[in-house]
């Protein structure tokens, strides 16, 4: 019913992620970060590709509401939400394909702008360690 | 103008005036206090156009749309005792604002000042128009804060911060239990107009034998009390004359503290008449009064003296509004409106002649005073009326409605019995000598024998016109009030009571009366009055020594403790909630985590991991994934940082195939532009950030942290395994709308990008916004160099 590896590979990247953000040094926390937002993203897209078990509906008619259009059956192929001229079909889930595509774009500005921070950091602590930092403070 | 426009006008005058208050003080300069007292007498004339109709037996009614989809309503209901409330506080405005010219040094905030001052009229005057409960509380919380600012009006003085905040926490902290009290009311009757409850017998007989009707009288008392000082609130008030002298006036002795009264007074109908009203409010009222009478004593302030008997004469309107019992209203509810008005116009006379003489002699020590008649003869009449009055000397106003205290605590002590026909009654007398006391003690102690301080300047005079006419306006009316009563009875007291009690009320008032119990009571008073002013210093030094040996034994040090226990203990908890290194609140985050999706999943699931497994997929797929896992663990592993950015990159472009080969090319463009970039940033930084020092990592580190991963692993597994099993889908999905209007109604045959840029295209541009922040962000960062580098 479901693709089993995939999962444990997004499970598994999840764990890195978490053990990347949990240490000293900020730069790789920035990567955990990154690699979060990695294992988030193909979490979202693959539950609009895989969920539900009802039937592949492949039709010669409308794509309107069959009451389902999620594909399960990989043998058969997962259809892309594009609609090509003249044909009807049933589709994964576009709408998670919009959020992650906006979650990409938002991920990117955040990385971007922790990455600078620890730049700064650096630039006036000479270091990027969290702890040194927060000794500094006092 | 038709009434009800009459009265909306009134209550959002102020509000309005206060809003372009400022651009008045740019034309007025400094006399921007007249233009205050104008928009004051401008409510006035708007309050006493319904003036007739309420002598006549009418009420003014009407309301606005305010929230008509929670049938919430601006509702206004005026009575005789909403119209008397209403002259009272527009009048005294008035004077204060005219007073306030001369009291306020140029040099102050004046548009500050007159704002809240303006603000504060038009919260009371809404709050007595109010008819809907909930529009009443929301007035009455805006008295309480527009109060705080008052107190606070100078900021940089500790103790008005502090009596600022004491009267904030005390009074809107009452408020919160009087709203809890009408929600009571709501819930018995189902409506929050308190007009309409009033005019249903049938609800009112509905709460009075309703089983919540004890929480909700209780509830709504003890909101009353914290507004008007009594029982253990009273501590908020003797701070609260950290004020100017024209706010002690207009709010804590004529308006704002007269607010509880006006509740109960509001809600008489409704909850009297039973053994609970009486305890309640007259046994609080009674107290009340003894103790802040003989406190009165001991304070050397004039104006914590003026304090202490404010509490005192509210106590005895409270204890006369208790004084009913519900077959026989007797005179308690008319007697204690006559003395509500009244007390309006002596105290805040007393008041604004306190002002003066502390304005004049730099100092409010009433012990460094004396003699002072010499100096100011107009001001000493002025103050000796009004104390007079205060007293219960004939002819003044405050004779009358004292004489008709006595009456009715007779009055109630006789339907009573037993030992309370004579204790209320003594009760009575008790506290109108300590009122003597202390009213003979302001006379005395500022006006009459010599100087006892070398301190005081030596030139005091009389303060300009300005500064005495308001004082010498109401001192003329306590007189005329105390030797023709009938008008102010028939045109303001009578509608008032009226209002209370929904009959007719027809009183008669007059300076002699005959040789009455009352009258007996009266001399007695004077007499034990007398008696104890001989032995002032004597019960102050006494009270002084109980207070120096027990210094815990007040409400003051109790409200002290408690908040400053509050404040430690937010403090400790803060400690712990924010101890400030970046892991624990990340272990806290990821915890919470765990637990709000794991348990919930499993639990509707039924089972940890499905039954079924597919492991049934392309050769190419698991080779992709392979990579994708061993790029991270590479992320983890490899020490340098250019090794490290290069695996992460890796498993963004990878990504963006697992995209592919999950049928979304559009997430796949993205991911790689995306990666791209990020990669160009990482690389970027690192070359200005070489690898300063390397985490030692040592075991406990490591199996803490290799536990906390794989706890948050084996969610999301469990999380991603059980997804199929119908644990997120119970209802249909949005999806399909998209997928069947994408061509119909944005002719868009890509579905993602119709979604993107046509149904959610707001969305999309919050998207924007953000990155355009993050870019603002990240180049100001960049400017933002400090110096000393």
């Amino acid at each position: 019913m479901n693709d089993t590896l995939l999962s444990v590979s997004i499970a598994l990247v999840f764990g890195i992620a978490t053990f990347m953000i949990l240490r000293r040094d900020l730069i790789r926390v920035a990567i955990g970060v990154t690699l979060l937002s990695h294992a988030t993203n193909m979490l979202i897209v693959s539950t609009g590709a895989f969920l539900g078990d009802r039937a592949p509906i492949i039709t010669g008619e409308e794509a309107v509401s069959t009451g389902g259009i999620f594909i399960d059956d990989l043998a058969a192929g997962i259809l892309a939400p594009v609609i090509p001229e003249g044909t009807e079909m049933a589709y994964v889930d576009p709408l998670v394909q919009a959020l992650t595509l906006t979650a990409i774009v938002i991920s990117l500005a955040t990385t971007a702008f922790l990455l600078i921070l620890c730049y700064r950091l650096y630039q006036e602590q000479g270091t990027t360690d969290v702890s040194e930092i927060r000794r500094l403070k006092g | 103008m038709d009434l009800f426009t009459a009265i909306t006008l009134a209550v959002f005058l102020p509000f309005i005036m206060a809003a372009i208050l400022p651009t008045a003080e740019k034309i007025l300069k400094n006399r921007v206090g007249w233009y205050a007292a104008a928009v004051a007498f401008i409510c006035l004339l708007l309050v006493a156009q319904a003036l007739p109709a309420v002598v006549n037996g009418e009420t003014v009614m009407g309301s606005l749309p305010w929230i008509p989809s929670l049938g919430v309503e601006l509702s206004f209901y005026g009575d005789g005792l909403s119209v008397m409330f209403g002259l009272i506080v527009s009048g005294v405005g008035i004077l204060i604002m005219s007073y306030s010219n001369e009291y306020m040094s140029k040099r102050e905030d004046l548009s500050r000042y007159y704002r809240y001052l303006l603000m504060f009229m038009g919260s009371m005057l809404g709050m007595v128009f109010s008819s809907n409960a909930i529009q009443l509380f929301v007035f009455w919380e805006l008295t309480s804060i527009t109060s705080f600012m008052l107190i606070g009006y100078w900021r940089n003085r500790p103790m008005s911060v502090y009596g600022a905040t004491k009267s904030l926490l005390v009074t809107a902290g009452g408020g919160i239990f009087m709203l809890a009290g009408f929600l009571l009311l709501g819930i018995i009757t189902g409506t929050f107009d308190i007009a309409t409850i009033l005019q249903n017998t049938s609800m009112i007989a509905l709460i009075k034998g309703h089983e919540l009707f004890l929480p909700a009288l209780v509830l709504i008392i003890i909101g009353a009390a914290a507004k008007s000082a009594q029982g253990p609130f009273y501590i908020w008030l003797p701070n609260a004359m950290e004020a100017p002298t024209p706010v002690s006036a207009f709010l804590h002795s004529a308006t704002m503290v007269k607010a509880g009264i006006y509740l109960v007074a509001r809600i008489h109908p409704i909850f009297s008449g039973t053994e609970a009203w009486f305890v309640l409010v007259s046994g609080l009222g009674i107290i009340t009064m003894l103790a802040a009478g003989f406190l009165a004593f001991r304070q050397t302030d004039i104006k914590g003296i003026l304090a202490y008997s404010t509490i005192s004469q509210l106590a005895y309107m409270m204890a006369m509004y208790g004084y009913t019992s519900y077959q026989y209203p007797g005179i308690g509810v008319a007697a204690a409106t006559f003395h509500l008005f009244n007390h309006a116009t002596f105290k805040a006379c007393l008041f604004l002649v306190a002002g003066i003489v502390a304005h004049e002699t730099a100092t409010r020590d009433i012990t460094k005073m004396g003699g002072l008649r010499k100096d100011m003869p107009i001001t000493f009449i002025i103050g000796t009326i009004a104390a007079l009055s205060m007293a219960g000397v004939p002819p003044l106003n405050g004779f009358l409605s004292k004489e008709m205290f006595y009456e009715s605590s007779l009055e109630m002590g006789h339907i009573l019995g037993g030992p309370l026909e004579y204790l209320i009654p003594a009760a009575a007398v008790l506290g109108g000598a300590f009122t003597f006391a202390y009213s003979i003690r302001f006379i005395d102690g500022i006006f009459l024998g010599r100087r006892r301080s070398e301190h005081l300047p030596k030139h005091m005079h009389e303060p300009t016109p300005v500064m005495l006419a308001p004082p010498a306006l109401l001192a003329i009316l306590v007189i005329l009030i105390g030797i023709f009563p009938s008008a102010t009875v028939h045109y303001i007291i009578e509608p008032a009571a009226s209002g209370i009690l929904l009959e007719d009320v027809h009183l008669h008032v007059s300076l002699w009366h005959g040789f009455t119990a009352a009258l007996l009571m009266t001399i007695i008073t004077f007499i034990a009055g007398a008696a104890l002013y001989a032995k002032y210093g004597a019960i102050a030094a006494w009270q002084d020594r109980v207070n120096a040996r027990h210094p815990a034994w007040s409400f003051n040090s109790l409200y002290d403790r408690f908040v400053d226990g509050a404040s430690g203990t937010s403090t400790a908890f803060a400690k712990v909630m924010q101890p400030g290194p970046l892991r624990p609140y990340l272990v806290a985050m990821l915890m919470i985590f765990l637990l709000l999706s794991a348990v919930p999943a499993v639990m509707v699931a039924g089972t940890l991991i499905p039954a079924e497994l597919n492991f049934d997929v392309p050769a190419y797929e698991a080779v992709l994934l392979g990579l994708i896992v061993l790029a991270s663990l590479g992320t983890a592993v490899l020490k340098k940082y250019l090794h490290a950015i290069i695996a992460v990159s890796a498993v963004g472009y990878l990504v963006s195939l697992v995209f592919i080969y999950l049928q979304a090319p559009d997430l796949a463009i993205t991911q790689i532009l995306v990666e791209t970039l990020a990669t160009i940033i990482f690389l970027l930084v690192i070359i200005k950030v070489p690898q300063t020092f390397r985490e030692r990592i040592t075991r406990s580190v490591l199996a803490r942290d290799l536990l906390i991963s794989s706890a948050v692993s084996v969610t999301v597994l469990i999380l991603l395994l059980n997804a199929s099993q119908g644990i997120v889908s119970p209802f249909e999905s949005l999806s399909y709308y998209f997928i069947e209007n994408s061509v119909p109604l944005a002719g868009g045959y890509n579905m993602v990008n119709v979604i993107l840029v046509d149904f959610r295209g707001y969305d999309t541009l919050g998207e924007i916004v953000v990155l355009c922040l993050a870019g603002l962000g990240v180049y100001n960062l960049l400017k933002s160099r400090s110096d000393s580098k």
